[in-house]
């Protein structure tokens, strides 16, 4: 009697357990944007078309790694939220699907493929964050150029994501190259190394490092620093007289996704006037114009960049930055 | 009761032609079909990481190979890999023996507090220990503010320390079972004959306990150096090879490299199994009989007590403060930089749905693996076919397997139609069954070395069928080993971050890499309030399993969480 009110007991447990809760409409998306982000994204496409997202926390470097993996069988139906070497490197091989969507009408053509292949949600930056209350202590100044911060006073005070992991970090990379050229840029990124404590593994890292007092300074994706100015963080934040470079926060749809309907439903809502206007209150700047709540009215002063070419030397760049960047052997 | 009685009625309508046939070849038939399990959801896996690393763009390679021992950085990786695990398995086993003597022989007053503080952390995520370092040690941590420490936190020291106290737990478990069934009458009549503390611990406790202390020993190195979140958060710049592997894959899908990674710290995992397998040839008396029995605590010589009480008080104290850091960070909005008491940390829904679909994975793990491991255990013991030793080996060769490859390869091995599994619950809780199969296959070993077969056959000679002996008979018996694989394996499958990571996609996110990713990310808040939410609905996972248990007659099987 008694085994068999356990075999009863297990078997509702297991089945309860192996029930899954899927009734609604609903897509698995791979999203690139700061976990806060993706939850705000997530809830306003929910509100506006009722479709349920389903997403992991992912850096843009670690979305484009499992994309690149998982062609052609993806395991998820959408991107909302990748890097720029993603959205071209997709269009080329033919892993997104072209849509033209009327919901982007009247938007410029920049934040949008020719052929529908990838929309350009929001553009982002990379900015320089410091700790007030750390550099009060220490008697330093925000440094006014990117150059400052190759400073020795600044040794193991600095913190920046790494090209390995992270598409912001690449963006900061490519934006140094085009700076300074190629040979140039090398040496500042090479001198740059000596003053950086480590490495992070998500663009948005640093800014919650130094947020923390950790570390003094940060080199950091813009997208997080308003919000976390609002949560009370002692953060000064500045974009250094050279400029800033920016990449764009791309959405596309699979290739072989068997909910086609509602992928271009979900393209549809993001070009509404009222996404950009979320992006922008969140600090991107956006397709369609939109109040900004970290830069105001007057954007930044931008480095001049080629996204394209940025994208096609990432696998070389990656190569150069692991040669130079990695190895003593203590 | 049913159905076997409906099985048993089925057989004798078929044909005794049948019948006969199935008695005698069932346990083949059995091994068989197992053995194929084995092959395709463990050897299969590990084989394709194997020729990954040998495959380029144009057949067979040694480029891979050549570039990680050509690069310094590696050597620097690996270097520091295998120290951080000798370091470490060495720490925790002196460590968990100190705190298993002291609950089992030491004062009745120590037992049950050290016991729990020992136990808990096993039910959450190893890098717990990271979040309270940074909290406690980081470079505006409240100690470092407090002291005004100049400290390096970030590195190797902060990893061997997080890491340390991260296993001492498991280290704790797998002593403590063998000291538990250890007889202490043997101890006793030498300290009646007069023979000291240390003495006893020299020449019989220790000894005895060799067999012990050699599983765990091998795996907490296993473990240590394959389990990747405290070498991530506090690694800074200290290269180690496991989340080297990580970002190898995730960050730059470069799967033949990351390959080579997993293949350079598997080596050293299945020499020590080989060393360890071969120590233990013949040695398998002291695993097995005597029943778990509590010893009278005895008079302990200043000599022995007093470091024994030093160790275990730090040990127990420093993981009872990095818990408690954890609990209080939950509830703050940013720790140490404003002083907001908020709950929003714990009402984080997408952390619930998370920590769901852990349980349910690690359920679904548990039950699976502890039928395969009590039916691995029965062919092996009882079979006698060809290959029988080689099946054992697979099956506890999980002791010695990194869990970052078995991610990789379940990726490299299951992300492609026809093998299509990626994407949902299944490849990770076969992913985990697989894993962790050792202890429950283990278990019911040693369960049935203490049966002798002459039961069986008396049942066979009475005219019961195969099928019969093994419902009636076995199953009875191997019950206990079922629930040790059962337990063992939710236990880790839940917190176990190492393997399942490159598994999970959107919409299957597990606790264990939600909290990885918030604490990376640098949310402590969320890392920690999830952290708590897991330890508890675990917790009562584990009294719920306990109640329907002692509910059995099989009620004391359960506190030998590892029957080793």
């Amino acid at each position: 009697m008694k085994e068999k009110f356990i075999a009863v007991i297990v078997a509702v447990i297991f089945s309860v357990a192996l029930a899954g809760s899927a009734v609604a409409e609903e897509i698995n998306a791979y999203m690139g944007t700061s976990p806060d982000n993706n939850a705000k994204i997530v809830k306003f496409i929910k509100d506006k078309t009722g479709i349920t997202v389903n997403q992991t926390f992912q850096s843009f470097g670690e979305i484009e790694a499992r994309a690149k993996a998982e062609a052609p069988n993806f395991n998820a139906d959408m991107i909302i939220g990748c890097g720029s070497p993603l959205a071209f490197m997709a269009k080329k091989n033919g892993w997104s699907t072209p849509y033209v969507s009327p919901g982007w009408k009247g938007v410029a053509e920049v934040f949008m493929d020719s052929k529908g292949d990838w929309y350009n949600i929001a553009n982002f930056s990379f900015v320089l964050v410091g700790n007030k209350d750390r550099l009060a202590k220490a008697g330093y100044k925000m440094p006014e150029s990117w150059k400052d911060l190759l400073d020795p006073k600044w040794k193991g005070e600095i913190v920046m994501p790494s090209p390995l992991s992270s598409g912001t970090a690449n963006m900061m990379r490519f934006s140094f190259l085009a700076l300074y050229g190629d040979a140039e840029g090398w040496k500042f990124i090479e001198a740059l190394d000596k003053n950086i404590h480590h490495y992070t593994r998500s663009g948005n890292a640093p800014t919650d490092l130094v947020g923390r007092g950790e570390f003094m300074l940060g080199i950091t994706s813009d997208e997080n620093v308003k919000k976390r100015l609002n949560d009370g963080y002692p953060l000064f934040w500045s974009i250094p007289a050279e400029g800033t470079g920016y990449d764009g926060t791309y959405a596309l749809i699979f290739k072989g996704t068997k909910k086609l309907a509602t992928c271009k439903k979900i393209i549809d809502v993001l070009g509404t006037p009222e996404f950009s206007t979320l992006m922008a209150e969140i600090g991107y700047v956006t397709p369609r114009p939109a109040p900004n709540a970290l830069y105001g009215k007057t954007l930044p002063k931008y480095i001049k960049l080629d996204l394209g070419k940025a994208a096609e030397d990432k696998p070389k760049n990656n190569d150069i930055w692991k040669q130079k960047l990695r190895t003593d052997f203590k | 009761m049913a159905a076997a009685e409906l099985s048993v009625k089925l057989q004798s309508s078929s044909g005794s032609k049948v019948k006969d046939f199935l008695n005698a070849n069932l346990i083949n038939i059995l091994a068989a079909f197992l053995f194929l399990l084995l092959a395709f959801f463990l050897l299969y896996p590990i084989i394709m990481v194997l020729i990954k690393s040998f495959q380029g763009p144009s057949g067979f390679t040694l480029q891979y190979y050549q570039a990680f021992f050509s690069k310094n950085y590696y050597y620097q990786s690996l270097y520091n890999t295998l120290l951080l695990g000798v370091i470490n398995t060495v720490v925790c086993l002196v460590i968990g023996f100190c705190l298993a003597y002291m609950t089992t022989r030491g004062p009745w007053i120590l037992r049950k507090p050290l016991k729990i503080i020992s136990l808990v952390p096993l039910i959450a995520p190893p890098y717990l220990f990271a979040l309270s370092l940074i909290i406690l040690f980081g470079r505006n941590g409240l100690v470092t503010r407090m002291f005004d420490l100049h400290w390096e936190l970030y590195g190797f020291s902060g990893v061997v320390i997080s890491q340390t106290l991260a296993f001492i737990p498991l280290a704790y478990m797998m002593i403590e079972s063998t000291l538990m069934s250890l007889n202490p009458n043997l101890e006793e009549s030498a300290y009646d004959m007069g023979a000291s503390e240390a003495t006893i611990l020299r020449t019989i406790t220790i000894p005895l306990l060799a067999p012990g202390l050699l599983k765990a020993a091998l795996l907490i190195f296993v473990m240590t150096i394959a389990e990747f979140g405290n070498a991530a958060i506090l690694g800074g710049r200290t290269p180690f090879l496991a989340p080297d592997t990580y970002t190898m894959i995730t960050g730059e899908s470069d799967f033949n490299m990351g390959s080579v990674l997993s293949v350079v710290l598997i080596a050293p995992c299945i020499l020590i199994f080989f060393i360890h397998n071969y120590l233990l040839e013949g040695k398998k008396f002291t695993t097995i009989g005597g029943k778990p029995v509590a010893s009278e605590p005895r008079k302990i010589t200043p000599l022995i007590k007093v470091p024994f009480v030093i160790i275990t008080t730090v040990a127990a104290g420093a993981i009872f403060v990095c818990f408690a850091v954890v609990f209080v960070a939950s509830f703050y909005k940013i720790l140490g930089v404003t002083h907001d008491i908020v709950l929003s940390n714990y009402l984080d829904f997408t952390s619930n749905q998370a920590i769901y679909n852990s349980i349910r994975v690690s359920f679904v793990a548990a039950i699976i693996g502890a039928v395969i491991g009590v039916l691995l255990a029965y062919v092996i013991v009882r079979g006698k076919f060809f290959g029988r030793t080689f099946i054992e080996m697979v099956s506890l060769s999980g002791f010695a397997l990194p869990g970052t490859v078995l991610g990789i390869g379940y990726l490299l091995a299951f992300s492609a139609p026809p093998l299509k599994l990626t994407g949902g619950i299944m490849i990770l809780a076969l992913n985990c069954v697989f894993r962790f199969l050792a202890v429950g296959v283990e278990a019911g070993i040693s369960k049935l070395h203490q049966i002798h077969i002459e039961i069986e056959e008396a049942s066979a000679d009475l005219g019961a069928s195969f099928l019969t002996t093994f419902h009636k008979i076995v199953l009875p018996i191997m019950f206990p080993a079922f629930i040790a694989g059962f337990i063992y394996t939710f236990m880790t499958a839940i917190v176990s971050l190492s393997a399942v990571v490159f598994l999970v996609s959107p919409g299957f996110d597990l606790a264990a890499v939600k909290i990885f990713d918030a604490a990376v990310y640098g949310e402590i808040g969320i890392a920690s309030a999830t952290t708590m939410k897991l330890v508890l609905i675990v917790m009562i996972c584990m009294m719920i399993l306990n109640y329907i248990s002692s509910k059995t007659r099989l009620g004391s099987s359960m506190k030998k969480t590892v029957a080793v």
